[in-house]
């Protein structure tokens, strides 16, 4: 590769691309995200590249390994341009007729194509999918376009355009009026105004400055940042330098959480061709602005995705928060003003530069603009990564996009905003995706994570759940953090062992409001919405453990026992097999029967039975 | 372990601290724990004190300080997973092979790690061996996986 | 040349030196706010929440430690609200049940107004402040021992756990250290930990004043830095 050094060079570069590639007859895009790539997809695209080239067509025919489409819970994934023909579950076998029928001949095979739950028809094109149909696909919608492994796809769909259109002339200072007036705000979780910390940052004083990427996504249930990260890199990369041209910063930093292996190789990859091209480095497209990216491996710590803590692991110390009484943007990385951003947050940017802020603000609701990727899962039907304009009731993003429950049970409550978040009562799905709205509400937009529960989820278990996740991520530097998440998991645990009693419950909710006022960082701050939210709005499930001594959702262990629905069971065994503790007895083909002695209710057997024989009581 | 591998990895990083936490991935990846050794050396070469590496070792997940088993299952414990009834799937394995999370069975074949979220939700739950993704787990196919790894190791089962 | 910034604590008008602590310039006032992990010429991290003050900011008022906040010019400080007082509590509530063998922890706990400890009792010998890890490190240069582990095991140690020669035998960790006496009574059996409310003279005597400092025995105790 060339390095290009004005910037018309890339307009051109993009022509003769653009050209080029009129020659190919057909595209193929694979989706090689972790989601399909755990179902099966890298088997997929071996068996893809040997039939074109056994049926002699690998020259005329683009084959294209993107990042995430969304729709992971189809995935495996190929969408066939032309036709924006939609396959999903697609398994090596099904390579040979994709080849032969639809690329060579442009004919559709019928079991690949989605089917519609509702209609129960067949949907040849990937546009409409009522899953897609009901998204506002901004940034995800590229990642089907771009090999996050080649700069010319990223440049070929309109890529580094924006930073080009700046370095032609658009002063610093108006960048961040630009980002300002879009009302663009942190994707990350706090919502803090872009424009605003850019500009604090741009004002602070000190000649060396610093970007950073905040890739540590550390909810536990969400992957946004992954999905962009290794769909579309370049995009933030992109961002980061329209970011460090506003503030005046040379270096920037990506901070990779290490579980996500594949956005890190791509990321690596992405930032080697951009120097190669000479978009990262000395005098950027023939500007005076040099700029540089590192990238960095996160080491398993939710807490260093907070600012501070992070900067302190970018530094190589400990990822423990210090306090934030004087900000990053003018004490951040070395001391020095920092900018830190979410992945998606500066995946916005390039396009808010080339549509302007206008239109980014035309999106969205009064207080929250533009639009939010969501991880949607949970016990829902579709699950995947969604895009919606903010402002979009959640009752729309569950049924309409998530298509409902996944087992015709009742949706009971949504968790939004991961383990700072909190949980909300159907009764609440009218509310907006707002920041403010479902803040008052007692959650949190966060990062984006949003996890679907029906009946079978028992509240108190799933508070239980985050505060066992943050007894364990908690840095346990400050005392109400440390001490007060363990003693009200102590409570909570006491409560479904059903040996809770009636004061713990105000106990907890002082508790947690203590620890939530007197934390040091975030991650304490917040540590007691789970909880907080699920007394709120959940409290008959807290008094029925409590009081009755049940879980009325037959999740917590020690509440419920198991037994055999003699009339389901057919005796095949497998659930005597698969019992670690010899619990089960009978003969082949009779009905089968659980020791209550022995039962460690493990829920292995129950997990295991195909006749859904086993059941909770 | 061998001194070249690790004096590779502190080739052109010596006498920066901030790259520790880089040094000690690569370390953990090549050698599979980080040895007090290895620590003195990079204490040595970057010029951190001792015990800040240590410190940072013991603080991220991401470090073993004890060498781990030749097959290391891991548990996605993120939030999708666990409604999708990850918790049987723990209980399998902390049941087939005696061991707790972030424990190495005696005869040093398995470790059982747990993770927050690999990022593969909508087919939770998720396995990982080695590296490698197994989705829609279930406690059978689990224990199929864990026999298949290792047919003729006898199992520990443990009845607490 | 020192510079002065104005500002008001609990209403009185105050003249601080600039660069100093909101916790520094009460201290030095006599304002009490009971503190553990805080000490002079040590630097701060803000790990006990103990010092915490409501700092109003155009009319709104935010809980912050006032070891880590710096004066500033007009700066409102209010140091002994309501609200302070029973979070401060419950912190004090959350540490002593953590740490019933210490008499510095039983003094705080008393200090702060804790009357009855609503969690089982533990008994760790460690609260970890930082004071012995701070001064090793920063007073000695020696960085003999450390913070080790995260969130619940985090525990503080010589590296791998064994004493080295780095160490000094200076003692000064140890003597910063608020473990170090157990209460009056004497060292408590496991499962017979309480407050021990024999300081209750003292308690009175900081309930009346609450606000300024009248030199009570359990701020020796607890190594409040005016001693
Ligand atoms: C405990 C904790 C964990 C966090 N984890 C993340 C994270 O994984 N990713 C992220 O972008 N921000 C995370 N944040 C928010 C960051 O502190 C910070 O606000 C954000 O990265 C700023 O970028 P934004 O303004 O673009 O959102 C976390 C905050 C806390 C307190
Ligand atoms: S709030 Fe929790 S995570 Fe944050 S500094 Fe305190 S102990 Fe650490
Ligand atoms: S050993 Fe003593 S001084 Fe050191 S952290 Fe623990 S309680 Fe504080
Ligand atoms: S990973 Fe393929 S659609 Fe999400
Ligand atoms: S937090 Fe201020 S003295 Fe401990």
């Amino acid at each position: 590769m060339i390095k290009i050094n004005t910037v018309s060079g890339v307009e051109a570069l993009r022509k003769r691309l653009l050209k080029e590639r009129k020659k190919f007859s057909a595209t193929l895009s694979l989706c090689g995200g972790t989601g399909c790539q755990a179902s099966g997809s890298r088997a997929l695209i071996d068996a893809v590249k040997d039939q074109l080239v056994k049926q002699g067509v690998e020259k005329s025919v683009h084959v294209r390994l993107t990042g995430c489409h969304g729709f992971c819970e189809q995935g495996p994934i190929v969408v066939i341009e032309p036709g924006n023909i939609f396959y999903c579950h697609v398994l090596p076998d099904d390579a040979d007729e994709i080849v032969s029928k639809t690329v060579c001949d442009g004919e559709v095979i019928e079991r690949l194509l989605y089917t519609d739950p509702v209609s129960g028809k067949r949907i040849q094109t990937e546009a409409e999918i009522p899953f897609y149909l009901a998204q506002d696909r901004q940034i995800m919608a590229q990642n089907r376009h771009v090999d996050p492994c080649a700069i010319e796809d990223y440049i070929a769909i309109g890529g580094y355009s924006a930073i080009g259109k700046i370095l032609s002339g658009t002063a610093p200072k108006a960048v961040v009026e630009e980002i300002k007036a879009s009302g663009l705000r942190g994707r990350g979780g706090g919502g803090f105004p872009t424009g605003r910390k850019w500009a604090e940052c741009r004002e602070a004083p000190g000649d060396e400055k610093y970007v950073i990427c905040n890739a540590d996504e550390g909810d536990p249930g969400a992957y946004m940042d992954c999905g962009v990260l290794e769909g579309n890199p370049h995009l933030v990369l992109e961002g980061m330098m329209i970011g460090a041209w506003a503030i005046g910063a040379r270096q920037g930093y990506v901070y990779v959480r290490k579980e996500y292996p594949l956005a890190l190789e791509r990321v690596r990859v992405a930032v080697q061709q951009a120097r190669e091209l000479g978009f990262l480095g000395e005098n950027i497209l023939g500007s005076s602005f040099s700029f540089d990216i590192e990238i960095a491996r996160g080491g398993g710590a939710f807490v260093c995705g907070e600012s501070t803590a992070l900067i302190a692991s970018l530094e190589g110390k400990i990822g423990e928060p210090r306090p934030k009484d004087v900000h990053t943007v003018v004490d951040g990385l070395w001391h020095r003003p920092t900018t830190l951003n979410n992945v998606e947050t500066w995946a916005n940017v390039p396009s808010i530069i080339l549509n302007g802020s206008a239109w980014f603000a035309s999106k969205g609701s009064n207080g929250s603009k533009g639009t939010k990727i969501l991880a949607l899962t949970g016990r829902i039907k579709n699950t995947g990564l969604v895009e919606v304009a903010m402002g979009t009731p959640l009752r729309n993003i569950i049924f309409d996009i998530g298509g409902g429950a996944s087992n015709g049970n009742l949706i009971k409550a949504v968790q939004t905003g991961g383990p700072s978040g909190g949980c909300l009562p159907a009764d609440k799905f009218d509310l907006p995706l707002d920041f403010e709205a479902l803040a008052e509400a007692g959650s949190m937009v966060g990062s984006g994570g949003m996890v679907v529960m029906d009946e079978e989820t028992c509240m108190v278990d799933v508070a239980k759940y985050f505060l066992t996740f943050l007894q364990d991520e908690s840095c346990g530097k400050c005392v109400p953090c440390r001490l007060g998440i363990d003693r009200m998991l102590e409570i909570i645990t006491e409560i479904t062992e059903g040996r809770g009693h009636a004061e713990q419950i105000s106990l907890l909710e002082e508790l947690g409001y203590t620890v939530g006022e007197t934390s040091l960082c975030g991650l304490g701050k917040t540590a007691a919405n789970p909880v907080l939210s699920t007394l709120r709005y959940f409290r008959e499930e807290y008094e029925a453990h409590i009081n009755q001594k049940q879980c009325p959702a037959g999740v917590c262990q020690a509440l419920i026992t198991y037994g055999i629905d003699s009339e389901k069971c057919t005796g095949c065994g497998v659930c005597k097999d698969a019992c670690p503790h010899e619990a089960i007895m009978g003969k082949k083909k009779q009905a089968h029967t659980i020791d209550l002695h022995l039962c460690q209710k493990c829920g292995i057997c129950s997990s295991d039975c195909k006749f859904d024989a086993i059941q909770v009581h | 372990m061998s001194p070249e591998l690790l004096d590779s990895i502190l080739e052109g990083r010596r006498s920066q601290p901030h790259q520790l936490i880089e040094v000690l991935h690569d370390v953990q990846e090549h050698y599979g724990y980080i040895s007090e050794d290895a620590m003195k050396t990079i204490s040595n070469d970057l010029g951190v004190p001792l015990i800040e590496i240590y410190g940072v070792a013991s603080f991220y997940k991401a470090f073993s300080l004890k060498p781990r088993g030749k097959n290391v299952i891991t548990m996605c414990t993120g939030t999708a997973c666990h409604v999708r009834g990850a918790k049987p799937l723990l209980n399998q394995a902390t049941s087939q092979l005696g061991v707790q999370p972030g424990e190495t069975t005696q005869d040093g074949l398995f470790t059982i790690e747990k993770v927050n979220c690999l990022g593969a939700c909508a087919f939770g739950p998720i396995v990982t061996e080695n590296g490698d993704y197994h989705h829609d787990m279930s406690p059978g196919k689990l224990r199929k996986l864990i026999k298949s790894l290792h047919p003729t190791r006898t199992e520990e089962t443990s009845h607490d | 040349m020192l510079q002065y910034v104005n500002m008001k604590i609990d209403g009185g008008d105050f003249r601080a030196t600039k660069g100093s602590s909101v916790l520094d310039v009460a201290i030095e006032y006599g304002i009490c706010i009971p503190h553990l992990c805080h000490v002079p010429n040590l630097s701060e991290i803000g790990a006990c929440r103990l010092c915490i003050v409501e700092h109003v900011v155009n009319g709104r008022s935010k809980v912050t430690t006032s070891c880590t906040l710096l004066v500033k010019e007009g700066m409102v400080i209010r140091s002994n609200t309501e609200k302070i007082k029973k979070l401060r509590r419950n912190i004090a509530e959350l540490l002593v049940a953590q740490a019933p063998n210490s008499r510095a922890i039983q003094d705080i706990a008393v200090r702060c107004g804790v009357k009855e400890v609503r969690y089982p009792f533990r008994n760790e010998n460690c609260v970890l402040c930082g004071r012995c890890v701070r001064v090793c490190s920063e007073l000695f240069g020696a960085k003999a021992i450390g913070f080790v582990g995260r969130g619940k095991d985090r525990r503080v140690e010589p590296p791998f756990g064994v004493l080295s020669d780095l160490c000094k035998h200076c003692g000064t960790c140890i003597d910063l250290c608020p473990m170090t006496f157990n209460p009056c009574e004497g060292y408590m059996k496991s499962g017979e930990e309480h407050l021990c409310g024999k300081c209750e003279s003292q308690m009175l005597l900081a309930d009346n004043l609450p606000e300024s400092c009248v030199w009570c025995e359990l701020g020796e105790g607890f190594q409040c830095s005016r001693y």
